[in-house]
C-alpha cells in the first residue's frame, strides 16, 4: 500500500486558537459591524438616554437638568389630567382606525389579488398614496374638507347634504383624521393580503368549490384561517402605526378642535418641542412605549390562543 | 348503462386551443385512465368533467343529464388532487368531513359518514392528525378519503401518485384498484405513467395534441395500436419502429401491406440468434442489465438502434455481431401517416 503522505496545509501554522469556527465568527461580526455599530449610536443609544431624561426635570431652554426620580411619571399617570385625555383620544383613534383599516384592506385585496385587465392600475391607486409624503397628503385633505367651498362638501351639497367643517368641527375632526389616515395607508396593508392570498394553493379553494362550498364558506373556513398569521402582523403593525400617528395630526388638525384629536404621540412633541419639557416627555414616550408593548403582546396571545 | 358521454368536447384558454373535440363514452362503474404525453390536454379534460373548467364546445353529460352549465358542486363528482389539497388548519377529521359540513349534513350523519370512510382507508388513528403531521401516502388516503365521504357518482384523479416514492406508489396503486373493486365506482384517472394506466385501467384513453389517439383496453392497446404514436406511447421499453423493409427479414413468414412504410416490434418481441440464422443483423452497442432481463441496444446496419428486451443468463458481449427475429404476429405495419396498415 503506498504511503500516505501529509503536505502543509496553508494554514497548518496559524496561531492554533484561530480556529475555521472563530475565523468565520470574526468575519461575521466584522460584516455586522456598520449596522450594529449604527443600532447602538442611533437606536439603543438613545433609548438608553431616554429612560434618564425621563428621570429628570429638564428644560432645554435653561439647559438645567435636576434629578427628579419618578416624579414625571407621577405627574403624567396620577396629577396632570391631559395625559388622560390624550390616552383616550389615541384609544379612540386606533379603534377606529385599525379595524376600518382592516377590512378595508382585506376587502381591497380579495377583489385585487387575482389578475384581470387593469389589476396593476387599481393597486397602483391604492399604494400610491402609501408612498406620497405625509404632509403632502394632509395638505390636500385639510384643502378637500374645507367648511366652505371644500370639494366633499360642494359634492355633499349636490345631494342636498350640508356638510360640516370637518376639521373644527369637535364631532367630526377625529372621524375625518382617521378617514383620511386609513385612506393614505390602507394600501400597504392591502398589498400584504394580497401577498398572503396568491400564496393560498388555488387546490384549497378548487377542492372547497367542488365539495359545495358557496363562495362565503370559501372565505369563512379556508382563506381567512389561512390568513390568521398575515391578519396578526397587520392587526399588530398598524396598531402600533395608529399610536404613532403624529405627522398626519400636526398637519390637519393640529390638536384641535378643543384638543379633540391630540393623541399621544403629538402630545409628546408638543411637551418637548414646544414647552421644552424634555423630562416629561421623555415620560411619556416610556409610557407609550409600554402601552404599545403591552398591546401587541395581548394581540399575539389572544391570536395564539383562538388558534388553538 | 353510461354513466359519462362527451360529445365534441373543446377547450380553448384565449385563441389557444387546448382540447379539441373529443367524444367518449364511459359505462357505469368503469376504472378510465386518460394517458398522454406532458402538455397534451389531460388536466384540462378531468378539470372540464368537474366543472372547475368551463366548456368551450361540445356537450358534456353525466347520467344522462347535460352538465355544461351545471356547477361543479352539482354534478356529483369528487376529485383527488395531485398536490391532495387537504386543508392545513383543519384536522384529518374535519377535512373528511368538510364537504358534509358545508352542506349542512347534520352532525351524527356527518361523523357516520367519516368514520365509514376513514374504516375503509384505514384512517381511524389518524382522524385527529393535521395534514403536515401525514406522510405523503398518508394524505393520500386523506384525500381520497374526502372524495369517498361525499358518495359521489364519479371520482376523478389528477396523478394522484405522482408526489409519492416508487414503492408508496405501487402500493397506493393496488389500493386504489382495491377501492375501485369495493366501491364499483367510475373512476377517471389521469396519468402519464404508462405503467399505472395499464394495471388500473380498464379502458385507456390515449390523448395527444387535446385529441383522442386511441380508446380500448390496455391489451388492446399494446396489441393493435391504432398508430405508430400509441404503438410507442404504451409499452415500455418503446416499441421499434423499422423500415417497412426489415419485417420480412425479421419474420420470414411474414406479409408486408403494400401501404405499410414501416414496421414496429417491440423489443420483448425480439429473440437474438446467431448472425448466419437471421436476415436482420446488428452490432451490441451498449447492454442494460436491470436484474431480470437486459435491455441490448442493437445498432443495425442502417445505423438505426434497436432495442431488444433479452431474457436468457449470457449476455452477448458489446461489439459482438448477432442476428434478430421476430414472430410474424407481433409486428405492427404502419403507412406513411403512421396509421396502422
Ligand atoms: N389556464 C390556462 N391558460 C392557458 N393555457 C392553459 C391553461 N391551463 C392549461 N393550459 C394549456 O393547456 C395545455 C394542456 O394543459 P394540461 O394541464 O391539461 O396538460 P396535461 O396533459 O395535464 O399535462 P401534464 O401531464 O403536464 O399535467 C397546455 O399546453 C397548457 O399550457
Ligand atoms: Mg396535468
Amino acid at each position: 500500500m503506498a504511503a500516505v503522505t501529509h503536505t502543509n496545509e496553508p494554514g497548518a501554522n496559524r496561531a492554533p486558537w484561530l480556529t475555521l469556527k472563530y475565523r468565520e465568527m470574526l468575519e461575521a461580526w466584522l460584516f455586522i459591524s456598520p449596522t450594529f455599530i449604527g443600532f447602538l449610536v442611533f437606536f439603543l443609544g438613545p433609548l438608553v438616554a431616554i429612560f434618564y431624561y425621563s428621570m429628570t426635570e429638564w428644560n432645554l431652554l435653561s439647559q438645567q437638568a435636576a434629578f427628579v426620580g419618578l416624579h414625571n411619571f407621577n405627574d403624567a399617570l396620577l396629577v396632570n389630567p391631559d395625559f388622560w385625555h390624550v390616552v383616550r383620544n389615541s384609544v379612540i383613534f386606533a379603534v377606529g382606525l385599525v379595524p376600518f383599516n382592516m377590512a378595508l384592506a382585506l376587502t381591497l385585496a380579495l377583489a385585487l389579488s387575482r389578475p384581470f385587465f387593469g389589476v396593476v392600475f387599481f393597486r397602483t391607486v391604492f399604494f400610491a398614496p402609501v408612498v406620497t409624503s405625509a404632509i403632502a397628503w394632509a395638505i390636500v385633505w385639510k384643502f378637500l374638507l374645507q367648511g366652505e367651498g371644500g370639494v366633499i362638501n360642494q359634492m355633499l351639497a349636490l345631494v342636498g347634504i350640508d356638510g360640516p367643517n370637518w376639521l373644527r368641527d369637535p364631532n367630526w375632526a377625529m372621524a375625518a383624521v382617521i378617514v383620511t389616515r386609513v385612506i393614505k395607508m390602507v394600501g400597504l396593508n392591502m398589498i400584504l393580503y394580497i401577498a398572503a392570498l396568491q400564496a393560498i394553493p388555488r387546490d384549497y379553494e378548487e377542492a372547497a368549490r367542488l365539495e359545495g362550498a358557496s363562495r362565503w364558506q370559501i372565505f369563512r373556513m379556508i382563506i381567512w384561517p389561512l390568513l390568521a398569521p398575515t391578519t396578526l402582523i397587520i392587526m399588530v403593525l398598524t396598531t402600533i402605526g395608529s399610536f404613532k400617528v403624529f405627522d398626519h395630526i400636526y398637519q390637519m388638525t393640529g390638536g384641535g378642535p378643543e384638543n379633540g384629536t391630540l393623541v399621544l404621540a403629538f402630545y409628546i412633541y408638543q411637551q418637548g418641542f414646544k414647552f421644552f419639557n424634555v423630562g416629561y416627555a421623555s415620560a411619556l414616550a416610556i409610557i407609550m412605549f409600554v402601552i404599545v408593548m403591552a398591546l401587541t403582546l395581548v394581540q399575539v396571545m389572544l391570536r395564539r390562543k383562538e388558534m388553538e | 348503462m353510461t354513466n359519462l358521454l362527451l360529445k365534441n368536447i373543446e377547450k380553448r384558454f384565449g385563441k389557444t386551443e387546448v382540447i379539441r373535440g373529443v367524444d367518449l363514452v364511459i359505462e357505469h362503474g368503469e376504472f378510465v385512465v386518460f394517458v398522454g404525453p406532458s402538455g397534451c390536454g389531460k388536466s384540462t379534460l378531468l378539470r372540464m368533467i368537474s366543472g372547475l373548467e368551463d366548456i368551450s364546445g361540445g356537450e358534456l353529460y353525466i347520467g344522462n343529464r347535460l352538465m355544461n352549465e351545471i356547477q361543479a358542486a352539482k354534478r356529483g363528482v369528487a376529485m383527488v388532487f395531485q398536490s391532495y389539497a387537504l386543508y392545513p388548519h383543519l384536522s384529518v377529521r374535519d377535512n373528511m368531513g368538510f364537504g358534509l359540513k358545508v352542506r349542512k349534513v347534520s352532525e351524527e350523519e356527518r361523523i357516520r359518514r367519516v368514520a365509514a370512510a376513514a374504516a375503509t382507508l384505514k384512517l381511524e388513528a389518524l382522524l385527529d392528525r393535521f395534514p403536515r403531521e401525514l406522510s405523503g401516502g398518508q394524505r393520500q388516503r386523506v384525500a381520497i378519503g374526502r372524495a369517498i365521504v361525499g358518495n359521489p357518482a364519479v371520482f376523478l384523479f389528477d396523478e394522484p401518485l405522482s408526489n409519492l416514492d416508487a414503492e408508496l406508489r405501487v402500493h397506493m396503486r393496488s389500493e386504489i384498484a382495491a377501492l375501485h373493486k369495493r366501491l364499483s365506482t367510475t373512476m377517471i384517472y389521469v396519468t402519464h405513467d404508462q405503467i399505472e394506466a395499464m394495471t388500473l385501467a380498464d379502458k385507456i384513453v390515449v390523448l395527444r395534441d387535446g385529441r383522442i389517439e386511441q380508446v380500448g383496453s390496455p391489451r388492446e392497446l399494446y396489441e393493435n395500436p391504432a398508430n405508430q404514436f400509441v404503438a410507442q406511447f404504451i409499452g415500455s421499453p418503446r416499441m421499434n419502429i423499422l423500415p417497412a423493409a426489415n419485417a420480412a427479414m425479421l419474420a420470414p413468414n411474414s406479409t408486408t401491406p403494400v401501404t405499410a412504410k414501416s414496421v414496429g416490434i417491440r423489443p420483448e418481441h425480439i429473440a437474438i440468434v446467431s448472425s448466419s440464422e437471421s436476415a436482420l443483423r446488428g452490432k451490441v452497442a451498449l447492454c442494460e442489465y436491470t436484474g431480470a432481463v437486459t435491455l441490448m441496444h442493437v445498432q443495425l446496419p442502417n445505423e438505426q438502434t434497436c432495442l431488444v428486451v433479452h431474457d436468457k443468463n449470457e449476455v452477448p458481449p458489446p461489439g459482438s455481431e448477432l442476428g434478430l427475429i421476430a414472430e410474424p404476429a407481433n409486428l405492427h405495419f404502419f403507412d406513411q401517416k403512421g396509421q396502422a396498415a
